[in-house]
């Protein structure tokens, strides 16, 4: 054999060896090895026995992972490094030993979700830089913690996640903010925003108005929905003009003109209704009250006497889809309430012919018109003759996986190239990445758009296995159609009130089981005259000067279906006669603290209901039952659960069922 | 003869050390900034400095803001936004609601506290005025509170 070739051999024999020495060098060199080393040596050190320590110190070290079989038999690996994320001596370790904090599912469910779920990141990668997704050719990267909530929504669907009050505020929002009326969603087909009809403000307002309404909404109500288009001047002028060539219905332009042809009535009078009718429960006057519905101290410059007068008598004749109720306000009544609006409620400051009405030039409303439907106001304003509102916003469905290289930046330069910086400056700045975007802005606050980017976050592309999927049952419709659902619909019941899985979250008060809850004639006199049963509270219930007839119908309803059967009739039935001992229960009044919430006799505190009427107003079983566990009522009371024996919260009942209101009632702490 | 086996062998090497590092590019991660061909289009884009995200990353860890969420819903009404001791209902109390700032209540451990919490003034020796708040708050909730009443700490005045 020639020499030369003996020394090809041998050189290409030694390259041969380290090429097949290189991968098992840097696998022997990568950095979980030494990781668990680390570890093995911390566990050591916090180990309670040394049966703990040795245990620590057997650990091979070795690739760790949870194989996910429902996820496409997907494997996380992360655990290789994080080896304390599930270990409790590893509480308050540095990073990757810490214990995982405790939320929901973790460290419990480990084995069920893996960490990809909720984290994001690459499983199988075992460095870091891959594994959370910072290299340049990384997959996607780790969710922030920031948004970390989204995760939860991957398969919890409702709107109130427990737990997740991030996620669950920005949904409402998206709700709220009528995202869905531009914006296709899985789930969100149905949407119908409530927004007002347009055909009757030619008649409400005047072009001064409109005009600064249109150029920004939250400058003439910080309560307003309507987001912010920024407009230019001219698309401004042909937008009032468009408006205001509406013919409004024949029927409504008569009461409005009728009712502004009637007499002023008598602002002091009208004071008094005001406030009866809690308006503030959920306008607001000047920042204070509620919000969900337009602030009202300058609400006679925005409309005019006829109009309001129209509208706060009969409200779903102007807007079928209002939350707010129909009063039985007199023609006396609604004439005073006015006056005080007008005395009172209205922008000083205002031009004298803001309420002027626009003389309407053709052309420019032709122009205005093409305008209402380029920048999608008929999505959420539906106007006669512009045609079916449409959703010709980009789907969310899958936003929240989407690839930080599929964005486009455009002219946002100065963003970190990422999914939930791209979501935000989105929801921020909506027309600063390109001219010609048409999404308006909303004015959010940095914790609604970090709420909101939460919420988008959430809409994965894929659904996650259907044993993942947590949807929120909905009930069959609760609310029955004849006379009952009129009473219902006319006083919008649902506005403040839940009924089954329906209706607005501005009372505490559920009224699914409210048969089982109040007494038929307490509620009959509730409702004709409703006063506060909750002090502290600023939402209460408003006077709706109900005829006797709508009380009676809604009381006798509630008494006949509205029922919890787990809820007893009489709780003392089949029980020893010791259980219906009222001076044991005042007994337990006082050593279980009740006053520091509740006022009964001359003293405790208003932060619960006074309880001094208990007996005219609540049902004994109700009672029983609320004592047993308050939060079964509904899962955010605030009244702690005691984990009261049978014996003891049949004692409590009895004693509160002695209190009439009347002052021969056993006071707490009092000698019997 | 020579030469076909010459070039056989060669072939073979190269080919070989290219499955090594093609595997090796698979499988392991470890850093080879060098080697490593970085795409033009990812290191312009990574050039201009990210300026501050837009939604400034949250001020407390999330555990924290957790307790502050449950501390703001069920305890502050009583000890106030502060931790003082000084919430809107606290004049109706006797005793006071603890102030979380006074040197008895720091030295607690948070075993003790987690214990006053679940079982309530009367569980641990104290007013019943103070609800045992174990079977309407999970663990975690009271974990996470624990945190955030570590936060209302004033420090301690001259």
């Amino acid at each position: 054999v020639p020499h030369g070739l003996r020394r090809l051999f041998a050189a290409s024999s030694l390259l041969f060896l380290i090429v097949l020495a290189i991968t098992p060098t840097k696998n022997y060199f990568r950095a979980y090895r030494s990781l668990q080393g680390k570890y093995r040596r911390l566990g050591m050190e916090r180990a309670h026995s040394l049966k703990e320590a040795g245990e620590y110190s057997a650990r091979p070290v070795a690739i760790r992972q949870i194989w996910l079989r429902d996820f496409d038999n997907r494997v996380d690996r992360c655990v290789t490094c994080h080896l304390g994320s599930a270990d409790p001596l590893m509480q308050g370790a540095a990073e990757p030993f810490a214990l995982h904090p405790g939320v929901a599912h973790a460290p419990a469910d480990f084995d069920r979700i893996g960490c990809t779920s909720c984290h994001g990141g690459q499983g199988l990668a075992t460095s870091e830089r891959e594994a959370h997704g910072a290299g340049p050719d990384a997959g996607p990267p780790m969710t922030p913690v920031a948004y970390i909530e989204s995760a939860c929504g991957r398969c919890h669907s409702g709107v109130e996640v427990p737990e997740a009050p991030i996620l669950s505020r920005g949904r409402s929002l998206m709700l709220r903010s009528g995202c869905f009326a531009c914006h296709p969603a899985r789930g969100q087909e149905g949407f119908v925003p409530d927004a007002p009809v347009l055909a009757t403000l030619p008649l409400k307002t005047g072009a001064v108005w409109l005009k600064r309404w249109l150029s920004d909404p939250k400058s003439q109500d910080p309560n307003a929905t309507m987001p912010n288009f920024q407009l230019a001047e001219a698309d401004i002028e042909a937008l009032s003009h468009y408006l205001f060539s509406q013919t409004p219905p024949a029927e409504l332009a008569a009461r409005i003109a009728a009712a502004g042809a009637e007499a002023p009535g008598d602002p002091a009078a009208g004071k008094k209704v005001f406030s009866e009718s809690r308006c503030i429960s959920c306008h607001t006057v000047e920042g204070k009250g509620n919000g969900s519905a337009p602030e009202l101290s300058k609400v006679a410059s925005a409309a005019g006497r006829g109009w309001l007068l129209a509208f706060v008598r009969d409200p779903h004749a102007f807007y079928p889809r209002t939350r707010m109720p129909r009063y039985h306000f007199t023609d006396a009544e609604s004439r005073d309430l006015v006056a005080y609006l007008e005395d009172e409620l209205r922008d000083f400051d205002a031009p004298k012919d803001q309420l002027e009405p626009l003389r309407v030039n053709q052309t420019l409303a032709e122009n205005g018109q093409k305008l209402f439907r380029r920048f999608g106001c008929f999505s959420c304003h539906a106007v006669p003759g512009t045609g079916e509102s449409e959703k010709f916003g980009p789907e969310l469905d899958g936003i929240g996986d989407k690839r930080a290289a599929s964005l486009d930046f455009g002219k946002r330069t100065d963003l970190p190239r990422t999914l939930p910086d791209w979501l935000a400056a989105k929801i921020a700045q909506p027309r600063s990445f390109a001219p010609g975007l048409r999404m308006p802005s909303f004015g959010f606050d940095a914790d609604d758009t970090r709420a909101i980017v939460t919420a988008l976050l959430s809409l994965g592309a894929q659904p996650v296995p259907p044993a993942y999927q947590h949807a929120v049952a909905r009930a069959a419709a609760p609310v029955p159609a004849g006379p009952v659902g009129r009473v219902i619909d006319r006083y919008r019941c649902l506005s403040c009130h839940n009924i089954g899985d329906r209706g607005g979250d501005i009372s505490t008060a559920p009224l699914t089981f409210e048969g089982s809850k109040v007494k038929r004639e307490w509620l009959v006199d509730y409702l004709m005259l409703s006063y506060s049963i909750r002090p502290v509270l600023e939402e209460r219930m408003p006077v709706f000067r109900m005829p006797r007839e709508d009380a009676t119908v809604l009381a006798d309803a509630f008494a006949s279906f509205y029922l919890d059967p787990a809820i007893p009739e009489d709780p003392f039935a089949d029980r020893p006669p010791g259980d219906a001992d009222p001076t044991e229960g005042q007994r337990l009044y006082t050593a279980f603290g009740c006053r520091g919430c509740h006022i009964l006799g001359a003293s405790g505190g208003y932060y619960g209901p006074p309880l001094t009427e208990t007996a005219k107003r609540l049902r004994p079983g109700w009672v029983f039952t609320w004592l047993k566990g308050p939060q079964r009522w509904r899962a955010d009371v605030r009244c702690p659960d005691y984990g009261l024996t049978d014996t003891d919260a049949l004692r409590l009942t009895a004693y509160l069922e002695t209190q009439r209101g009347d002052a021969a009632a056993p006071a707490p702490g009092a000698r019997p | 003869m020579n030469s076909p086996r010459r070039v056989l062998l060669v072939v073979a090497l190269a080919a070989l050390g290219g499955i090594a590092t093609g595997c090796s590019r698979r499988t392991s991660e470890a850093p080879a900034p060098a080697a490593t061909p970085v795409p033009a289009a990812t290191t312009a884009a990574a050039t201009p400095a990210p300026a501050a995200p837009a939604v400034p990353a949250p001020p407390m860890p999330y555990p924290v803001s957790i307790g502050r969420q449950v501390y703001r819903y069920y305890c502050m009404t009583c000890h106030g936004e502060s931790g003082a001791g000084d919430g809107f209902n606290a004049f109706n109390l006797d005793p006071r609601p603890r102030d979380f700032s006074d040197p008895a209540f720091v030295k607690k451990s948070d075993a003790e506290v987690r214990d006053a919490i679940r079982r309530g003034g009367a569980g641990v020796g104290l007013s019943p005025l103070m609800p045992p708040w174990g079977r309407t708050l999970n663990d975690r909730q009271i974990d996470d509170l624990i945190l955030y009443l570590k936060t209302l700490r004033r420090p301690p005045s001259g």
